[in-house]
């Protein structure tokens, strides 16, 4: 077990020791380009519930039928979401969303597509409850763990008890908050690397950043406000995904999600909400055509006057600007039997 | 104190709202209103002047005698904002160059079309909206704004320059900028915040006693907890330092009386939590913010010749409110802060 916890895989985040509150220890380091990162104060970030966490995260043990860990459906070789139009959990069952990427996730200031959830740790326990992804209470999923006697003395040694709904929460967060993601061309380019970019990317960076209004909500660090628009996408159906709305009840929430980061934008198709756009070029389409019309279109869509090679130029930014180098690829680590 | 915020460098210290306040009980001092947007004190006289948004129109009245206003301005245009909830909107912010001159920041037309105007409002009858003395602006579509300029929330004068906190081109966030002494003056994007905080919707605006233009930057409406307190150089126009401040939606700023920083909050995420808080700065260069007064949507206050903090207040319509009932909700309520 203790080869398990020693190298955290994970570049550049230095943590400090156990014990220390999150305020009075230095934030944890993050890759170029991305804001400070805020770490919960009764969570601060250990290698050991680091390590505890990434075990966990990969751990099929936790869904009813052995067959789904979380890495199933946000997988590090796949840009951390599935490829997939939607999600497949136990006994092969399709949820209704696309299964959005962890990279950065840590950032959110609200968890999933309609931000009903708060934390990464209030919304690790949700997966693995769910009926159609892991299908496992969490009462299960403790006793399940606590009988494995790897995970037993990890849970006792980073929490100083046995695993409880709250400790699996905690390490499975804390691990999720060292995915990151920055560094990328864009980043050096702006810090001075004039070859970061290929020009096309340059020019596709220009077209991002002005004439074609990206910014107004894939804007900062992270390439997202954080907030909840209507991009009119899935507004044409006969009962579309009302998304935020479900949560805050408020009309002008109607069909409106939580802006995705766009780093790593080039590894996550297919994308939005409902996976319903397969391309980065489909993407595109979408916002220079005014996105789909509905009455709680966001006032910031609105139809693009981009030619051919602005568009393309504009992907090229997406794909080659937004890749970084140091892409978080996780590989699985041995689980404790 | 000041000086601090000053020469630190750029800041973010979250920190928690104190909602422990003392008791201050908000005094209604003018109802009726119908989204009432901006407010504003006239030098001399101490007589309020509010935008009665939805009405188009700014009223005045006077704090000795409340509960009773006259109309100075009429007519101006109304839109409506917002998806649901969605709110008329006309007049927005106010502000006083001198006794006589009051400038009004525009929310009633298209981003693009919207209009600065300047009013000499020494005479006792209402003017109607399109008889001002000075018109500036628009800001429309281009290289400066992609969309054009738009909603003027709120206005902020310092000597014969007007600073203007306005929405339009959510790429840039732009305070605008305009010269009361130029011949004929023009609207400039003059910061662009989003840029410089990588937040939305600059819309408090006040000026400090050092000079430096402070700025609320509202954040995103659907994030809780994003607003930010932050300082400009008039200068050079860099960012001398933002701060968390733990509030939703700031809507407004003023100094008050012993230049101590008042802002009110609309809470669009949630109503029950907006009211005016006072934003205290500590030596170490954070901001603690404490709740004053529980208001619900407050959308811009000014501090009365009696040192009384004046803020205007969205309300809402009274569950057991007589159907027949055709009075708007809106108030302007007086608040005292004993610190
Ligand atoms: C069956 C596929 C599936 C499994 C298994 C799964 N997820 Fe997810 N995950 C999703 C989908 C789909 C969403 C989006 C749901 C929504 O927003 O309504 C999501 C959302 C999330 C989010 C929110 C990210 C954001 O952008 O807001 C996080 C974090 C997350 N999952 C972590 C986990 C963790 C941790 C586990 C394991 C405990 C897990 N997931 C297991 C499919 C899955
Ligand atoms: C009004 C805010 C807004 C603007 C402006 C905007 N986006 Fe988006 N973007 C969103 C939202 C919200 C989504 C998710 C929509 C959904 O799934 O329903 C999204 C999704 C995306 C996605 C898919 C991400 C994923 O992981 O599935 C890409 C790529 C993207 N936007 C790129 C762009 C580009 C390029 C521009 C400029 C041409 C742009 N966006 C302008 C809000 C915006």
């Amino acid at each position: 077990m203790p080869r398990l916890i020693a190298p955290v895989v994970v570049s550049a985040i230095l943590f400090s020791a156990a014990g220390l509150s999150a305020q009075d220890s230095s934030p944890p380091k993050v890759p170029l380009g991305l804001p400070p990162l805020s770490v919960p104060k009764d969570n601060p970030q250990t290698p050991a519930k680091i390590a505890l966490g990434k075990q966990l995260y990969f751990d099929k043990r936790l869904s009813r039928d052995n067959t789904v860990a979380c890495a199933s459906c946000h997988d590090p070789a796949k840009g951390w979401s599935n490829g997939e139009r939607f999600a497949t959990g136990v006994r092969g069952q399709v949820g209704g969303r696309s299964a959005p990427t962890i990279i950065n996730a840590a950032y959110w200031p609200l968890q999933f597509w309609d931000g009903r959830a708060k934390h990464l740790e209030g919304q690790a326990l949700g997966p693995i409850a769910n009926s159609i992804e892991m299908d496992l209470t969490i009462k299960e999923a403790v006793e399940r763990l606590n009988k494995i006697e790897g995970y037993k003395k990890q849970f006792q040694a980073v929490f100083g008890s046995d695993a409880t709904g709250e400790t699996l929460a905690k390490a499975i967060a804390s691990f999720e908050r060292t995915v990151l993601s920055g560094d990328a061309p864009y980043d050096r380019f702006k810090a001075g690397d004039k070859s970061a970019l290929s020009e096309a990317a340059q020019r596709g960076m220009t077209v991002f950043f002005k004439k074609a209004n990206c910014t107004a909500c894939h804007g900062g660090g992270n390439f997202s406000d954080g907030a909840f628009h209507n991009a009119g996408i899935g507004m044409d159906a006969k009962e579309p995904d009302v998304g935020r709305f479900a949560v805050t009840k408020l009309l002008g929430d109607r069909g409106s999600f939580r802006t995705p980061t766009l780093r790593e934008i080039g590894r996550t198709a297919p994308y939005m909400h409902d996976g319903s756009l397969k391309t980065l070029e489909d993407v595109v389409e979408h916002y220079v055509k005014g996105g789909i019309k509905n009455p709680q279109l966001d006032e910031e869509i609105f139809s693009l006057r981009l030619d051919a090679k602005q568009q393309a130029d504009l992907v090229t930014f997406l794909k080659e600007g937004l890749s970084s180098k140091s892409y978080p690829m996780i590989k699985a680590p041995e689980l404790p039997k | 104190m000041r000086t601090i915020i000053l020469f630190a460098a750029t800041l973010l210290i979250a920190i928690a709202v104190n909602t422990a306040a003392h008791a201050a009980d908000p005094v209604v001092v003018l109802k009726g209103l119908d989204n009432p947007c901006g407010i504003a004190v006239q030098p001399e006289t101490g007589l309020i002047f509010v935008s009665d948004s939805a009405a188009g129109k700014v009223v005045k009245f006077d704090p000795k005698k409340p509960l009773t206003s006259t109309d100075v301005i009429t007519d101006f245009p109304i839109s409506s904002y917002g998806k649901g909830p969605e709110y008329a909107i006309g007049p927005l912010g106010l502000a006083f160059l001198d006794k006589n001159t009051l400038v009004v920041g525009g929310g009633g037309l298209d981003d693009g079309a919207e209009l600065l105007r300047v009013y000499d409002v020494s005479g006792d009858k209402p003017i109607k909206a399109d008889k001002m003395k000075t018109k500036i602006g628009p800001l429309t579509a281009g290289d400066v704004s992609i969309k054009g300029e738009g909603n003027f929330y709120a206005v902020a004068i310092a000597g014969n320059t007007v600073y203007v906190a306005s929405n339009g081109d959510d790429t840039k966030g732009w305070v605008l900028r305009a010269d009361l002494g130029a011949d004929s003056p023009k609207l400039e994007g003059f910061i662009a915040t989003k840029e410089a905080t990588g937040l939305d919707a600059p819309v408090g605006i006040a000026i400090a006693s050092n000079g430096l233009i402070v700025v609320g930057q509202m954040g995103e409406i659907s994030v809780p907890g994003d607003s930010l307190l932050t300082y400009y150089s008039p200068k050079d126009k860099t960012l001398r330092a933002k701060f968390k401040t733990g509030l939703h939606d700031i809507a407004g700023l003023a100094y008050g009386k012993t230049n101590l920083l008042y802002a009110v909050d609309f809470a669009w995420i949630d109503a029950k939590q907006g009211g005016l808080f006072r934003l205290d700065s500590d030596l170490k260069g954070g901001v603690s913010t404490k709740k004053i007064a529980g208001l619900d949507k407050p959308t811009a206050l000014a501090i009365g010749a009696d040192g009384a903090i004046y803020v205007t207040v969205f309300g809402s319509v009274k569950k057991d409110a007589k159907k027949d009932s055709k009075e708007k909700p809106g108030t302007v309520v007086k608040i005292i802060d004993t610190p």
